[in-house]
């Protein structure tokens, strides 16, 4: 098979491959067609996230300033970092996607390795990425909860949720497992926003956002538009 | 990587420095992290965890090492971090589970695979925006040329030279070409603080 007619196959001209594909091609080229239907391969992350790293990251290093950067955590973190190496090494000598096609076997979850916190005498801060609700597939967001002596505050980053007037506003909630609903605030469109929450995160960890209507029920509506767990990253 | 200094800027938490190795990856991580976890919002996160992965075991990466293969590395395994913590809280019992879901019946990819799409990513992020969107028209959304030339209200006849040159290009940054070497013809590295990716 010449790389025209590769590329033909690959490129969906059926007329440009004439004769019956080798099957090492068709299983390579094949593998290859189903990436590129892959929604993982087009979909790119909001704008805000950019924030959110740099935040999470810079936060996290002004923590670590006053720590011991020699102690036990640090070496915890330097022997993960080694497995990292060593996997970046295995792939490094690895072609690109397979030219010999094969049948993959199965491979072995890796193991993860949880996040090594820092327990210096800084703010404890939560962070989730919150998703849109089929109400709104187009919302996402971001919260960081940072632990003050008046309470949670909560930073949330929301695009794609329309303003809402009128008496219709956003509602913000921490929820534990139980399904207790705790609210943190209201507001009415996308942006930065600020709310303050009296519960920690660490046992109303889940962040929702509703649609709801000032009609002198506090209740949530049970209008969900935006979801999230909230994780430590202290 | 090539830039030591980049590198020990961002071990020492220096915001410019994780911005412009975020806008270098930063889409990258994300496909890793949204291969694995199929979610959107649920990507966002892993992609944030793997970056504050990757910046506490930043002072032993080896600066002569690419940071990309280390960096989706780290993508997976916080991918899959986050995966397995969702599977733990998303359902109470068996009997509450969607049969479909993922998490019950599948495995995250492998490695390999997930460097495959690391490597397919990096390449359609190579691609003009014109040829970018016919791939994705013709693979993602499944539509034939005919159906593409009526979407772009161009000649079907355009549609497929334009497609076949957007492959070709595909198939030589991926080194599906015989007489390219797999080895030789690997997607180069997202340039560092240069604009970024697409």
């Amino acid at each position: 098979m010449t790389d025209e007619e590769r590329i033909s196959y690959l490129a969906g001209d059926h007329a440009g491959a004439p004769g019956p594909l080798d099957p090492a091609d068709a299983v390579e080229l094949d593998e290859l067609r189903a990436l590129l239907a892959d929604p993982a391969m087009w979909e790119v992350p909001g704008q805000h996230l950019e924030d959110t790293v740099a935040a999470a990251v810079t936060s996290a290093a002004s923590r670590e300033t006053g720590d011991e950067r020699s102690g036990p955590a640090t070496s915890a973190r330097r022997a993960q970092g080694g497995e990292h190496a060593r996997r970046a090494r295995h792939w490094s000598r690895r072609s690109v996607v397979a030219w010999a096609a094969g049948a993959a076997a199965a491979a072995a979850i890796a193991i993860g390795i949880g996040v090594t916190t820092s327990t210096g005498p800084h703010a404890t801060t939560f962070s989730a990425a919150l998703s849109g609700t089929s109400l709104a597939p187009g919302a996402t967001g971001q919260a960081t909860l940072t632990q003050t002596t008046a309470g949670w505050r909560v930073t949330l980053h929301v695009s794609g949720l329309p303003r809402l007037d009128d008496g219709r506003f956003y509602q913000a909630w921490l929820k534990n497992a139980a399904g207790v609903l705790v609210p943190v605030g209201t507001f009415n469109q996308s942006g930065d926003i600020t709310l303050w929450s009296g519960v920690p995160p660490t046992q109303f960890p889940t962040i929702t956002v509703t649609r709801q209507q000032a009609n002198g029920n506090p209740a949530s509506s049970g209008q969900r538009v935006l979801i999230g767990n909230a994780h430590d990253v202290s | 990587m090539g830039d030591p200094l980049l590198l020990s800027r961002f071990t020492a938490g220096d915001e410019d420095a994780v911005r412009t190795i975020y806008r270098a990856y930063g889409r990258l991580v994300f496909a890793v992290a949204y291969k694995v976890l199929g979610d959107r919002g649920l990507a966002e996160e892993a992609t944030q965890q793997a970056f504050l992965q990757a910046w506490r075991a930043a002072a032993s990466f080896e600066p002569s090492k690419e940071l990309g293969p280390w960096l989706a590395t780290i993508a997976r395994r916080a991918a899959i971090d986050v995966h397995r913590r969702e599977a733990r809280h998303a359902h109470s019992s068996l009997e509450d589970a969607d049969p479909a879901d993922a998490g019950l019946v599948s495995l995250p990819p492998s490695v390999d695979r997930i460097y495959d799409a690391w490597q397919v990513r990096q390449a359609l992020s190579e691609l003009s925006p014109d040829e970018a969107d016919l791939v994705r028209l013709q693979h993602m959304e499944g539509l034939t040329h005919t159906q593409i030339a009526e979407r772009l209200n161009i000649p079907v006849g355009t549609v497929k030279s334009r497609s076949f040159r957007a492959h070709r290009r595909l198939a030589g940054l991926l080194g599906h070409l015989r007489g390219d070497d797999p080895a030789e013809s690997a997607p180069r590295q997202p340039p560092i603080g240069t604009g970024g990716q697409r």
